[in-house]
């Protein structure tokens, strides 16, 4: 066999500095595609870009901000905010955002990385934050840290407003009055929520104030308003439920006749399902007396598509239930 | 805690923990014994890929009709599962790549369509779609009686199936070509096969969920075959493991608060493979260790028997002691002093004091059987004079042997 | 049996093609096989000889061509026709024992879903006896050697008395002693009239076991009775260029019968 005496390339050879010419070009698009830091200032007349987490915020702000603001919410209905994870858009959305507001406290525990580092060039405020430390309930699995659902109190959601009204000013001043008078109005609002809540809870007799739900959801609805709560999963619906758990809340609402007991719609509802069964298999009559919403509302446009609406539902629901029998 | 006695006894009393136990028992039951099959024809990725690939069927059955009810998740896990086997097969009869290729291929396409469905959905803002991702990990601890007579009609009906196909499967699995000439339809017989264990997977979906569940199709199998060499039996023990380690999990699992039962159900289950691997009689690796080191024991007194036999040869007497230094030259590497010892307390052996060592009579006895063993074995036996042929006439085998 | 008095052939193969991809395996093989005969089928690797035994037995689909045993498809006739596969194609740790591995031979005539009695374990363990392995049938296959492995596949043809038999290398790494049970066996089975077409990898023996040969490479290269056709001149043309070693096989009168090569033990 004949060798030449320059070795020739052979076709693949030929091929592979243009390959790698190419996986270098995509590489460098793929960096060049980091959604660039923007620097916008707040001056100038368009509306603010917010971005906010849960609906009961996107309300919260988009009554105090009124037309001075636009609010992109990242979770809508039904969606659970303690597993969920932010996409690409979500990402680009907040980086093009000017103002974030978001719960804390590891409401959107797979977003805490996301938001520390937005916090650098832009303000990103954990409402919670707000809260005097005397009103925030330590998680009762997590010692250090708190109870992220601080909705369920009314009083805790108006001083939310009331930071995320500070916070507006603070980052809009010209428009300070518009964030004062829409405020008030607002926090209005809430008060006769408060008030309304106040009433209807004690409709109900003091021995039937226990409310079970599918995830430990509701201690600051039961420090509010005097309840006492059980849930069979922790405070993160990543929790499991296990069997353990199940017989506990199962022999709580045998021993305490508890006539009705609730699902959540953010949550699937087969563990709340497997108590009542097992409640029957003892003889004890439990029925789902509804379902609350507890880490989201409901669909936009509907009532309960509002935070004042959601809780009324809730109470509604909560109170026919426990009162009737 | 009570007592033992009173927490067994909760099993049959309390309704959860009777729901779940029998749950996770017939899940281990019904896929240990349809895991069998898999293992054997060497398919034990096919349980993985499958739970894998029933992710988006469960979500495109949510898409289509907005029911999350559990009969209808599984037929749409069922429908995704099915689908992903049949389109292994014909990836790999036709083309070239092997077939674990295509397994993991179908599993991570399957699963990431899956995901992004998944994803989609939560994104709707539709308030109904929370939950269809419990089908990720399971739910165990919130059956109820309803899920598990669906689980044991499903499970039934499999076995039943294994039960009547019980040696076209064992044909299938063990030789396929040759059932094929047999006038079996390989092909058929396989569909059905993949989909009893593609069922399996399903039944087991909602205990478990679709990352564990390739654990419970292989596990118990795996186990099995460490104990038996005989089909029947290692299908029959796959299934007991399964059923026990459903029955452990869900039991240990309800010891304390926030121990999740599918997890713990696998646990089980790995614990008895880990068991199974080193003690099993003959194929566990304790037992395996075992023989070794006697074997070598007994090459090393051999060893030395014939070496202070062939010592004491030259000077006439079969007893004559040496100096352990002479013994060691003549086999180094053994660890002479040891195995003289062990000789001296069995009457093989004595020692003269000052490192001189002998054989007893009984030892030059014992030594000279050593050196004629060879002798014992004969070659492999010859096939006598050919018996006659039993189908057709006596022949003579002068004549058939040329 | 369904064997034909009138002289049709046991195995006629026609123009058989058989292509993976673009290079064929098989090509215009035409063939016929001798009623009664021990025929070998050589050729060096890759010659298509394990494809030919597949596609007779519809394993694998011809590109063209086709194949008649006794005139009719194989596919009417599959009770006449045995099949022992390489020893190679299954796994041998699969748990189960050489009488299982033997009745499953007769699964054919059992039938859809009737469980194997009796009738199949004595058949399977006559058929074991007749290659020696009786004692064997008990014994977990994986711990048998591979003599005795193959055995038992020859003991699973045997059950299934037929009249056509398809060894795909059943003499591949025995021992002498094996290869002496099986082709004591073969030979029986051409006294009572069997027909046995043996995939076979060694030269040397071809004149001595084997009454008709195939020289194939991927076609037909010589087809006919052995002293006619297994030629210094056809090997060559078989197996290429390099074939000085096999044609001194060749050219050796014919090998002493094996009772005298084993150093005088009688047998």
């Amino acid at each position: 066999m004949l060798h030449s005496p320059v070795p020739s390339l052979t076709p693949q050879q030929r091929r592979r500095p243009a390959l790698l010419l190419l996986l270098a070009a995509l590489l460098l698009l793929a960096a060049c595609n980091q959604p660039g830091q923007s620097a916008v200032a707040s001056s100038g007349d368009g509306p603010i870009r917010v971005v906010t987490t849960v609906g009961m915020i996107t309300d919260v702000v988009r009554h105090v901000g009124g037309e001075r603001v636009q609010v992109i919410g990242l979770m809508g209905a039904g969606v659970d905010p303690h597993v969920y994870k932010a996409t690409e858009s979500d990402v680009s959305r907040l980086l093009n955002a000017q103002i974030i507001f978001y719960n804390g406290f590891f409401l959107e525990a797979r977003m805490e990385d996301v938001f520390k580092q937005i916090a650098d060039s832009k303000p990103a405020i954990a409402v919670g934050e707000a809260l005097s430390v005397a009103d925030r309930l330590a998680s009762p699995q997590y010692a250090e840290h708190f109870d992220p659902h601080i909705w369920m109190d009314v009083k805790n959601w108006m001083v939310v407003a009331g930071k995320i009204r500070d916070e507006l000013i603070a980052f809009d001043p010209a428009h300070a009055a518009d964030y004062r008078t829409n405020a008030a109005v607002y926090l209005a609002q809430l008060q006769e929520l408060e008030a309304w809540v106040q009433q209807q809870v004690a409709t109900i007799p003091e021995e039937r104030r226990v409310l079970v739900t599918a995830h430990d959801a509701f201690h600051y609805f039961a420090k509010g308003y005097d309840f006492e709560v059980f849930a069979p999963q922790g405070i993160s619906t990543e929790s499991e439920a296990g069997v353990e758990d199940i017989r506990r809340t199962i022999d709580i609402v045998v021993q305490r006749n508890i006539p009705a007991i609730f699902v959540e719609t953010s949550v699937p509802p087969d563990v709340v399902e497997a108590i009542v069964e097992g409640a029957k298999a003892r003889g004890h009559e439990i029925r789902i007396g509804g379902s609350l919403f507890s880490d989201a509302m409901g669909e936009e446009g509907t009532p309960e598509g509002t935070y004042i609406g959601m809780i009324r539902h809730n109470v509604e629901t909560i109170t026919s239930a426990l009162w009737g029998e | 805690m009570d007592s033992l006695f009173d927490f067994l006894l909760l099993i049959f009393t309390d309704y959860t923990l009777r729901t779940v136990t029998l749950g996770a028992m017939i899940l281990g039951l019904v896929s240990g014994l349809l895991g069998s099959f898999a293992v054997l024809r060497k398919q034990s990725l096919l349980g993985d890929a499958m739970s894998h690939a029933a992710l988006p069927g469960v979500v495109i059955a949510f898409i289509l009709t907005g029911s999350k009810a559990p009969l209808v998740l599984m037929l749409g896990a069922l429908a995704a599962g099915w689908l992903g086997a049949l389109l292994v097969q014909l990836v790999v009869d036709q083309t070239r790549i092997p077939q674990d290729s295509v397994l993991g291929i179908v599993l991570a396409v399957f699963f990431g369509v899956g995901l992004v469905l998944l994803t989609w959905v939560q994104r709707q803002g539709s308030a109904n779609q929370s939950g269809l991702d419990t089908f990720l990990f399971g739910r165990a601890a919130a059956l109820v009686m309803r899920d598990v007579w669906a689980m044991a009609g499903v499970g039934g009906a499999g076995l039943l199936l294994v039960g009547l196909f019980w040696k076209e499967f064992k044909l299938l699995s063990f030789d396929p070509d040759f059932a094929a000439t047999l006038g079996f339809p390989v092909g058929l017989l396989n569909v059905l096969l993949t989909t009893l264990i593609v069922v399996a997977v399903v039944v087991g979906l909602q205990t478990v969920g679709v990352v564990l569940m390739s654990a419970m199709i292989v596990a118990p199998a795996a186990g099995a075959r460490q104990w038996t060499d005989r089909l029947d039996r290692m299908v029959l023990l796959a299934a007991l493991f399964g059923a026990l380690a459903g029955m452990s999990g869900a039991l240990i699992s309800s010891l304390s608060r926030g121990l999740p039962t599918g997890p713990m159900v696998v646990l089980c289950a790995s614990l008895l493979v880990g068991i199974s691997l080193l003690f099993a009689p003959n194929r566990g690796l304790v037992g395996a260790w075992l023989r070794q080191q006697r074997n070598h024991r007994q090459l090393r007194r051999s060893a030395v028997l014939e070496a202070l036999y062939g010592l004491a040869l030259s000077h006439g007497d079969a007893t004559h002691a040496h100096q352990l230094g002479a013994v060691r030259a003549a086999i180094p590497g053994v660890d002479v002093r040891r195995t003289l010892a062990a000789l001296e307390s069995d009457g093989l052996a004595r020692g003269h004091g000052g490192d001189l060592w002998g054989l007893t009579p009984a030892g030059a006895e014992e030594a000279q059987r050593e050196l004629h063993r060879f002798e014992r074995h004969g070659l492999d036996e010859l096939p006598t004079r050919p018996s006659s042929y039993p189908f057709s006439a006596e022949i003579d085998p002068a004549e058939v042997v040329k | 049996m369904k064997k034909q008095a009138n002289g049709s052939l046991p195995i006629h193969i026609e123009d058989l093609t058989v292509a993976y991809r673009e290079e064929p395996v098989l090509w215009d093989v035409d063939l016929d096989v001798p009623d009664g005969t021990l025929m070998a089928i050589v050729g060096p690797n890759g010659a298509g000889k394990s494809t030919l035994i597949k596609t007779i037995l519809d394993l694998i689909q011809p590109a063209a061509g086709q194949v008649r045993i006794y005139d009719r498809p194989y596919s009417e006739q599959r009770s006449l026709v045995a099949y022992l596969p390489q020893r190679g194609s299954v796994d041998w740790d699969f748990p189960t024992n050489g009488l299982d591995v033997v009745m499953m031979g007769r699964y054919g005539h059992l039938g859809w879903l009737k469980r194997p009695g009796p009738t199949e374990r004595r058949l399977a363990l006559e058929a074991l006896t007749k290659v020696g392995m009786q004692e064997y049938a008990a014994r977990q296959i994986s711990q048998l050697s591979g003599g005795q492995q193959q055995r038992v596949f020859l003991a699973r043809a045997l059950v299934q008395d037929a009249q056509i038999y398809l060894m795909d290398e059943p003499f591949q790494g025995v021992d002498a002693t094996t290869e002496k049970a099986i082709i004591t066996v073969l030979r029986e089975l051409r006294a009572a009239g069997r027909t046995v077409v043996v995939v076979h990898h060694n030269l040397e023996t071809v004149p001595e076991y084997f009454d008709h040969v195939l020289l194939l490479n991927v076609r037909v290269i010589a087809v006919g009775p052995v002293a006619e056709i297994f030629t210094p001149a056809n090997l060559r043309r078989a197996y290429g260029g390099h074939v000085e070693f096999l044609l001194a096989k060749a050219e050796e009168p014919n090998p002493l019968p094996v009772q005298e090569r084993t150093n005088g033990q009688s047998v």
